[in-house]
């Protein structure tokens, strides 16, 4: 087992425990935006920052991707962290205003102004869709594409993939896209912030051999004739 | 002047509907036991075709196993890796910290103003090619800018013109008459150190080399060039491109034996005596242009 | 062929095909050293010239043409020697003629100017005219050495360049090369070898200056049954810095020889040098290298016949920065995607394909050899007491003597810049040098004083970083050096934290901003906070030195920053969006700038002065350019 103290809570864990489950465990919230159980950790969302070590060399890490260290004493709220993560919230919200996840995340952490130039940006990157479809559905349809500020998720060459099932996972589990996911036009409906994939719901004719995970379906209203 | 690499070498330009499987294959076949997998192999694949075409990709991801968006995202991740066809000459601007300093902006601002294009793209009659790179480490000499494998030091907004007019004439093409810096060699059998010039046949203007050439149990003349930094040959036989050939003295019939390896292709490199001094080494694969003039 | 122990082999292949030679024993690399040694005629009158990347743009393979035929035509192959060699570092002044044993230094020189010093450096001569002479004082230097540029140096790792033609593995040997590899070999001691370079003091040359022992102590104690790798990290990627292209390029062999030594040190197994890809050069010259260390006996399985076995191959980068990062590093050599990944676990426990790793940047691994070669004590004596050794540094931008210069640790920026460099290159002032790269940051003129060694420029708030070391005047504008930088990581960025993507974007927003007139004060405000969190949530060294670009121009250039804000003007005349272009009483018309300018905003009769419509200009600078009578003024 591996000793250490959350928020001045002494702790002990299993190898390979993150701080993020450590921290749960104790019940300190973190908010986490790629963060799934049942998927590997991945880092990108950054909202789980915590503070470990001690002044001058306290520095903040993720706590989704840190593995506990005998010892370590890590600081879930301090004023560093709620620096960062505000911050953090702050320009998720100003590229995806849309998302009533984020929207709710920035309300409870007290966001109320908005200083950057607003984007309309339908993903975020978070890969919770790249990591489902690759590790919970086998199928290995979409990935990352391009680096920096081109960066995106979607199918090689752009095109439908041979290997997608419809399943819909990936949109099931996207933290951006929920709301606009609700419109009932099929133009609107196609949700590129997961995939550039043709949604399940379009294809009416296929609707019945659907593997979606969506019971009932919170992707779209469309309901078979 | 020619930089020798095989990043920039694009003489083919190859169209999706021309990439034969067999060539990927072989490329596979090179690179399975090699390190850095499958970031060498699209390395390849792009040398060779100029960018990554489609069919290709597809080929890698079945014989390698490795999915379709593995490979995709390797090819997009890197700044190196094209998915879309590039033009026939390549021109990349160095945007380095020290070649910004000294205006590599405007110069790139140039090169898109005489291209009607944005770096990045290639003009709509496929000539151009206009790329930035980050920093080609030649920045005492800024502002840089490679066309073809060529580089350009000191590079200013009035020079661009100028220096596509050179990029569209061909940069690889030496002026036999008028450029000093070519000039010919007398080379001579390493057994007999009888010379191998044939003032009958003349090539470029100078008596040629002759030797024998054996492949495929056949045997034929070839003459080349004797001007170093010329690659103009005649065959009795054509010989295919890549074909590894090797040469027998016409005076004493023995065989030059290949003793180096070419630190282009791995096909044997021939060391002869010059007239005067020295040693020129000779790669024996056809369309390999490694020659080595030693004087040691 | 071959044989054990045999009396007379070395020099027996030697004479006959030097090819095939293949060294079994220590004792064997000492005999064909000290063949070569005989061999060498140090007094032969030689021509030695630099074909690196620089010299090479200059146009040196026309001079190295040209100076084969000359002695092909003039048969003097006997009387006269050419060396062609990697980088001298005044890159500057290519191509360039050094000779031996005169020194002269012929600069700039021309395709005609060949035959000339041939003959001059037969005679025992000089060519006046093409000496390298101080642009400042026009003193004329008849020995190399003197140059101010190179007299203020101290060219350990550099000064071997000039003395090797990279692609010859002899000519290393000759040059003592692999020396080092018999006592290491004999004394059978890995423990002796760390603790040899932990001695020495020396530091991670890369930029995070990370003691070098203390990391190959690490491997050293990994459990080696699945195998260990040694990793060069030659992906320099940093823009504006090119000592590891210019030690890969023209010395490659030590590169290796450290690597082997290291890896009987470390009990490696495997190692790798990664290249980026824009240096094809340095990718020609190492493979060929390798090519001949490999059949010489010196890597693969039981080397010099000790029974220690360790080969290297060769990864080439296919351009992305931030695989400069060991784990994106590993991940790129792994056939995968750049991207970091969270440490720990750090390489050294869990690196390329999960096996313990150590990464060393390529002028860390040139040190090895030397360290041995002097004894790690004295190694310690040059440099100061926790920044031990000689560093190289590319000194660039609005600089008189641009190139690669080396000096112990410790010296002054001011020493670089003017002692060595000269000084400003135009005649505007001195504002800043630029070290460390996108991860680095701006010392500004007043702070010149600062010695150069990891901790005083961590605390000025740059970092060493790989050693790019950009002089700036009062000509560039600090905003736009940020935007740039913010430019550059925006792109480089790998994307995965969004802190670092999001971040780098939105910092350049608020910079290409403020450049265009567009910035308020809150902006200021905002950028600093905003840079500080990308400094402390980001996940790996890219990101959380993203910000040092932007955090030490606002420390150190606030009230540039405002000028662009408040008085909506660009004081270094480089924001295009702030200045207007106009032409001056100097003005000859000549009518030169009307004919350049393309959007024809330029108007004025022969003889008369121009006047530029402010309205069309689109501000390019094509005007100013080429105005030979400094008339067209920037405001």
């Amino acid at each position: 087992m591996i000793n250490l103290t959350i928020n001045g809570l002494h702790v002990a864990v299993e190898k390979g425990t993150t701080l993020l489950e450590a921290a749960r465990f104790l019940g300190f919230p973190i908010p986490t935006l790629c963060h799934m159980e049942g998927l590997s950790p991945y880092g990108a969302c950054r909202l789980c920052m915590v503070e470990i070590g001690e002044a001058p060399r306290a520095k903040l890490v993720s706590s989704c991707t840190y593995p506990a260290e005998e010892g370590l004493k890590v600081r879930t709220t301090s004023s560093r962290v709620l620096r960062a993560r505000r911050m953090i919230l702050e320009l998720l919200l100003a590229s995806c205003p849309q998302s009533k996840t984020i929207q709710d995340l920035a309300s409870a952490h007290g966001i109320r102004r908005q200083r950057f130039r607003q984007e309309y940006e339908d993903c975020i990157l978070c890969g919770l869709c790249v990591r489902i479809c690759e590790e919970q559905m086998m199928a290995k349809a979409i990935g990352f594409r391009s680096r920096g500020e081109n960066r995106s998720i979607g199918t090689p060459f752009d095109a439908k993939s041979d290997v997608c099932r419809l399943c819909g996972a990936c949109m099931y589990v996207c933290p951006a896209c929920q709301l606009r996911c609700t419109y009932n036009e099929p133009e609107k409906a196609i949700c590129g912030g997961c995939a550039n994939l043709t949604p399940p719901c379009i294809e009416k004719e296929q609707f019945d051999d659907m593997m979606c995970y969506m019971d009932p379906c919170v992707a779209c209203e469309i309901k078979k004739d | 002047m020619k930089q020798d690499t095989a990043i920039l070498n694009r003489d083919n330009l190859y169209a999706e509907e021309e990439i034969d499987s067999k060539d990927i294959l072989r490329i596979l076949e090179k690179y399975a036991r090699s390190r850095g997998g499958l970031v060498a192999i699209l390395e390849e694949i792009q040398s060779k075709y100029g960018y990554l075409p489609e069919t290709a990709l597809r080929t890698v991801s079945e014989r390698t196993g490795r999915s379709l968006v593995d490979i995709y995202g390797v090819a997009a991740f890197y700044r190196f890796f094209s998915l879309k066809p590039k033009g026939k000459h390549l021109a990349c601007v160095c945007l380095g910290t020290a070649c910004h300093v000294r205006g590599a902006q405007e110069v790139v601002e140039e090169f898109e103003q005489q291209l009607g294009i944005t770096a990045g793209q290639t003009t709509e009659d496929r000539e151009f090619t206009l790329e930035t790179v980050n920093c080609l480490g030649a920045c005492a000499l800024g502002p840089v800018v490679v066309i073809d494998g060529h580089y350009f030091s000191k590079v200013e907004r009035s020079k661009v013109k100028q220096l596509l007019d050179q990029g569209r004439k061909g940069l690889d093409k030496l002026d036999i008459e008028k450029d000093e810096r070519i000039f010919p060699v007398d080379v001579r059998c390493p057994h007999c150190n009888q010379s191998f010039k044939d003032e009958t046949f003349i090539i470029d203007g100078y008596p040629s080399l002759k030797a024998n050439v054996a492949m495929d149990h056949k045997q034929g003349w070839i003459r080349m060039s004797s001007l170093y930094g010329s690659y103009n040959v005649c065959t009795e036989h054509e010989i295919p491109e890549d074909m590894i050939v090797s040469f027998i003295c016409p005076h004493c019939d023995s065989e030059i034996p290949g003793t180096s390896t070419c630190s282009e292709c791995e096909a044997p490199m021939m060391p002869m005596p010059v007239d005067g001094g020295g040693r020129i080494k000779i790669c024996t694969r056809r369309g390999c242009k490694n020659r080595m003039l030693d004087l040691v | 062929m071959k044989r054990m122990g045999e009396n007379g082999y070395v020099k027996q292949s030697f004479v006959q095909d030097t090819e095939t030679l293949r060294l079994s024993s220590v004792n064997e690399l000492k005999e064909l050293r000290s063949i070569l040694f005989e061999t060498l005629d140090e007094n032969k009158p030689r021509l030695v010239i630099c074909a690196g990347t620089a010299c090479h743009a200059s146009g040196s393979n026309g001079i190295i043409r040209i100076v084969k035929k000359y002695i092909l035509e003039k048969r003097l192959a006997d009387k006269v020697a050419l060396r062609i060699t990697g980088c001298h570092g005044f890159c500057e002044m290519g191509p360039f003629i050094l000779t031996e044993p005169q020194q002269a230094f012929y600069v700039q020189v021309g395709l005609g100017d060949v035959p000339r010093i041939v003959e001059a450096l037969l005679s025992d001569k000089y060519v006046e005219d093409l000496l390298y002479r101080d642009p400042a004082t026009g003193e004329k230097y008849y020995s190399r050495d003197d140059i101010p540029f190179f007299k203020h140096q101290q060219r350990s790792i550099l000064g071997l360049n000039e003395k090797i033609d990279p692609i010859r593995i002899y000519d290393y040997i000759a040059q003592g090369g692999y020396s080092v590899l018999e006592e290491v070999f004999s004394k059978q001691n890995a423990d002796w070898i760390v603790q040899q370079v932990k001695r020495s003091g020396l530091r991670g040359r890369g930029g995070a200056g990370f003691p070098t022992g203390l990391k190959w102590e690490m491997l050293a104690k990994q459990s080696g049954d699945q195998g260990k790798f040694l990793v060069c990290n030659a992906d320099e990627g940093d823009p504006g810095a090119y000592m590891d292209r210019s030690v890969l390029e023209g010395n490659p062999h030590s590169i290796i020889e450290g690597m082997i030594i290291g890896a009987y040190g470390t009990r490696a197994t495997e190692g790798i040098v990664y290249v980026r890809n824009e240096y094809p050069l340095a990718v020609k010259h190492l493979k060929i290298a390798l090519k001949q260390a490999q059949e010489l006996g010196l890597l693969g399985d039981n080397i010099l016949g000790t029974g220690f076995s360790f080969d290297i191959k060769i990864v080439i980068g296919a351009g992305a920065f931030v695989c400069g990062e060991e784990t994106a590093l590993i991940r790129s050599i792994e056939g995968k995607s750049g991207e970091p990944r969270q440490r720990p676990p750090f390489p050294v426990q869990k690196g390329v394909d999960g096996k313990p790793t150590v990464i060393n940047n390529v002028e860390t691994w040139a040190n090895i050899p030397l360290i041995f070669k002097s004894g790690a004590d004295k190694f310690a004596t040059v440099g100061t007491e926790n920044n031990t050794g000689t560093k190289i540094f590319s000194l660039v931008g609005k600089i008189k003597n641009t190139g690669l210069v080396e000096v112990p640790m410790g010296i002054t920026v001011k020493e670089i810049v003017y002692d060595i460099g000269g000084g400003a290159s135009g005649k505007a002032e001195l504002k800043a040098v630029q070290t460390g790269g996108p991860s680095g940051g701006c010392i500004p003129a007043n702070m010149f004083d600062v010695s150069v060694d990891y901790e005083s420029l961590a605390e000025v708030g740059s970092i060493m970083g790989s050693g790019g070391m950009i002089v700036m005047d009062e000509n560039t504008c600090m905003v736009d050096i940020a935007r740039y930088f913010m430019n550059f990581l925006k792109n480089e960025s790998c994307g995965k934290c969004f802190a670092c993507r999001k971040g780098t974007q939105r910092m350049y927003e608020i910079l290409d901003d403020i450049s265009n007139g567009k910035g308020t004060l809150e902006h200021l405000d905002l950028l600093k906070e905003l840079a500080e969190v990308v400094k402390d949530t980001t996940m790996c060294g890219l990101g959380q030195t993203a910000s040092n670009p932007v955090l030490s121009t606002l420390r150190y250039f606030t009230d540039e920053y405002i000028e662009h804000i408040e008085k909506k003007h660009c004081p270094a005349g480089v924001c295009k969006a702030l200045i207007t272009y106009s032409i001056n009483e100097n003005c000859v018309g000549c009518q030169a700038c009307i004919r350049v300018c393309p959007e024809g905003a330029i108007t004025g009769e022969k003889k008369q002065r121009h006047v530029i419509d402010a309205a069309k200009c689109i501000k390019c600078g094509a005007c100013r350019s080429v105005c030979k009578v400094e008339a067209v003024d920037v405001v």
